[in-house]
């Protein structure tokens, strides 16, 4: 394997690049899963059929305005308020009558909700392909260190870190910020201050799903839009969320970084097993620190 | 009187037992329906060509049941596989043992057909595997029950390779989806491509798990190493992302690609005018080739019915039922062991020209189109130009290597 002419700085630069770019998808996900993991204490299994919905919302809503550039940001700026509001009715009419039971319950309700979504969408939008596109000077490559770099994943580059600052702000300068983190914390003492432990329970489910909608969203162009969508970001979103530690926001980003790079690099020096380098990260950082790299929240 | 009353009871009981002997012995008439389970994957990315097959099927059930066969129709129920073969296995057993289908039909994923081919040799019940298209169904894995009407990846193979072969590249890349139809295919087009032109090198392999969205990193590691030329080795889904990662790295300009249905509608239509120009494919069939009556009037009656123009998936469901209504027909009676008789050799007419089931490995001998993306103003989709046909005969094993393979 010659992995001998591939160690040059240009191919290194762009596929780091490349990872990097990828682990901004991974974190706008995995961002959304921690919140949600942090506040209520559950996983929320049903977070990839939510990202999937995202994308085929952009898909319909960038396909009904006829695909123009105007048509794609308005559906990358409405395909994550409408995945929160399906969120929202999911939430508001099943789940928080939930909140009291037991656990393991909450787990297994996020579970019927994936598969119902996924239903749902193949009801909606059926078994076909769907694609999107870029807005035409998102379209193409860039040539950086002399390899080609497709600009939409410049993009992604930078949408990534405005999206991790918005969510700091939104946590540590907003009020409904600093409760929900406050409730990851301890729900009784926020309880007993008179907040309504539901409605924050409400709020930080919707943003977390807000967040997947809008992983999915932005996703949509660079991949096919399939009925698959689900199953496959959420094993990797389950990871990235352990390793970095549970409910830990920065540790999302820490995971999805690792996971992301990996990848990228897996695949420039062994490409034939490049799908085991992601995983074998995971091992190895949960056999060193089980309870993940940054301290969980609870 | 005594003598004349017992002679009158023993004509009585003679007439009586005449009459039995007759409707015991005689042959029981068919009035039952032909009975045909299909297993295949109605659920996941891989639903639409699940579909696309099942209604090329219900087309010709359409046409078939009009006139009847063996007195009565033929009749069909589904079964959901989601892609996994220990659920496609189970429901094969159910539909043979509780629902007694006579023929069984199916399915995309090779494993689930491998799986259920294994199955219905000890049970010898037919089964016809019409998208999947490993070569192992009707080569190493053949046997008597189990039929092709789908091309393979050895066709597929020789067909890349035949085309490869007349272009100057030495050093090749091969990558794909990491599963048994991508290094199906890897290996055919390798294989043969080495034994037309020896002096190809292979420089590197790249393998991802199927429906892998990010590709721009496998990419960009494969153009860094500079091949002469490349092979993808993917299909239906995770086609659409190759597709897109090469238009977005604006790879096909820059390294010659060919990939095996890379002309698949069903993958460039959701493309649009986003799919890459100047990748080399070959596929089986195209709703817009060959431009022959009989094929028109099957894209016409299909659009009509289901509103879009038919795949590969819906040829293959097709022709599957005329062989199963011809075999029939020809067999003459509700018998698998007379429809396997019937059905082997047995020639069509179909869409895309004559279709023999070749009998030496059950496998129908179609065509195999090469042709290159391009753009075309009459349709707002990529399609395949400059199309080469290359007969089942040419791109097929031969009967010699099929027995070679099954260690006869």
């Amino acid at each position: 394997m010659d992995s001998g002419q591939l160690v040059n700085f240009s191919a290194l630069g762009a596929q780091f690049l490349v990872g990097l770019s990828r682990a901004m998808i991974l974190f706008i996900v995995c961002s959304g899963m921690s919140f949600v993991l942090g506040v209520l204490r559950v996983p929320n299994v049903a977070h990839g059929s939510l990202y999937m919905i995202g994308a085929f919302s952009a898909f319909s809503i960038s396909t009904f305005l006829g695909g123009s550039t105007a048509g794609f940001w308005l559906a990358l700026l409405l395909a994550p308020f409408v995945v929160a509001l399906v969120s929202l009715i999911a939430e508001r009419a099943l789940f928080c009558h939930l909140y009291e039971r037991e656990h393991l319950m909450l787990l297994l309700f996020t579970f019927a909700l994936m598969l119902i979504f996924g239903d749902l969408v193949k009801l909606t939008w059926g078994a076909e392909y769907r694609s999107i596109m870029a807005p035409p000077f998102l379209r193409g490559s860039i040539p950086i260190l002399g390899s080609a770099f497709p600009r939409y994943n410049l993009f992604l580059l930078m949408i990534g870190p405005l999206v991790a600052i918005s969510l700091w702000l939104f946590t540590n300068k907003t009020k409904i910020g600093k409760i929900s983190r406050a409730a990851a914390v301890d729900r009784e003492m926020v309880g007993a201050v008179g907040i309504n432990v539901s409605w924050v329970f409400a709020v930080a489910f919707v943003i977390g799903c807000f967040l997947a909608g809008l992983g999915g969203a932005l996703v949509a162009p660079t991949v096919s839009v399939t009925l698959g969508m689900d199953h496959d970001i959420i094993i990797e979103a389950f990871l990235i969320v352990t390793i970095g530690g549970l409910g830990n926001m920065w540790g999302a980003l820490v995971g999805s970084l690792i996971f992301g790079l990996t990848q990228a690099f897996g695949i420039l020096f062994w490409p034939q097993f490049a799908i085991v380098f992601p995983y074998a990260a995971v091992v190895i950082i949960l056999i060193l620190r089980p309870r993940g790299l940054l301290k969980a929240v609870w | 009187m005594k003598k004349k009353s017992i002679w009158a009871i023993i004509v009585v009981v003679v007439i009586i037992a005449a009459i039995v002997v007759y409707y015991v012995t005689r042959p029981p008439k068919i009035v039952r329906a032909i009975k045909v389970g299909i297993i295949d994957c109605y659920s996941g990315p891989a639903a639409v060509f699940g579909n696309d097959a099942l209604n090329g099927f219900k087309l010709a059930l359409n046409e078939i049941n009009k006139e009847g066969v063996l007195g009565s129709k033929i009749e069909f129920t589904t079964r959901d596989t989601k892609f996994k073969v220990d659920i496609g296995l189970s429901m094969a057993k159910e539909l043979v043992m509780r629902e007694k289908v006579d023929i069984l039909a199916g399915t995309i994923s090779s494993g689930v057909a491998l799986a259920v081919s294994d199955y219905v040799k000890g049970e010898k019940v037919p089964f016809f595997v019409w998208i999947s298209k490993t070569e192992q169904l009707t080569m190493a894995k053949g046997h008597r029950y189990v039929f092709s009407t789908g091309e393979n990846t050895y066709m597929a193979g020789k067909a890349g390779a035949v085309a490869l072969a007349k272009k100057p590249y030495i050093k090749y890349w091969i990558a794909g989806d990491d599963y048994s139809y991508g290094h199906d295919i890897g290996n055919a087009a390798w294989r043969n491509l080495k034994q037309l032109k020896p002096e190809v090198e292979k420089i590197g392999e790249s393998w991802w798990k199927v429906g892998e969205p990010d590709l721009i990193p496998y990419i960009t590691s494969i153009v860094a190493a500079k091949p002469d030329a490349v092979i993808f080795c993917t299909g239906g889904a995770s086609m659409t992302n190759v597709l897109k990662a090469i238009k977005a790295t604006g790879m096909a300009e820059k390294v010659p690609i060919w990939i095996h249905t890379a002309t698949d509608h069903a993958v460039l239509k959701p493309l649009g005018a986003e799919a890459p120009e100047g990748v080399m494919g070959t596929m089986d069939y195209h709703f817009y080739y060959p431009d022959t009556p009989a094929n028109k009037a099957f894209v016409k009656a299909f659009q009509d019915a289901y509103g879009v123009p038919p795949g590969f998936p819906a040829l293959h469901g097709y022709i599957t039922a005329h062989f199963i209504a011809e075999g029939y027909r020809k067999a003459g009676a509700l018998d698998k062991e007379k429809f396997i008789d019937a059905v082997e050799g047995l020639q069509l007419d179909s869409p895309v020209g004559t279709i023999e089931m070749r009998a030496c490995d059950h496998q129908a001998t179609l065509p195999m189109y090469l042709g290159v993306t391009k753009k075309v103003p009459q349709y707002d989709f990529v399609i395949s130009t400059d199309i080469i046909t290359m007969t089942g005969a040419e791109v097929m094993p031969t009967c010699e290597e099929v027995k070679e393979a099954r260690g006869k």
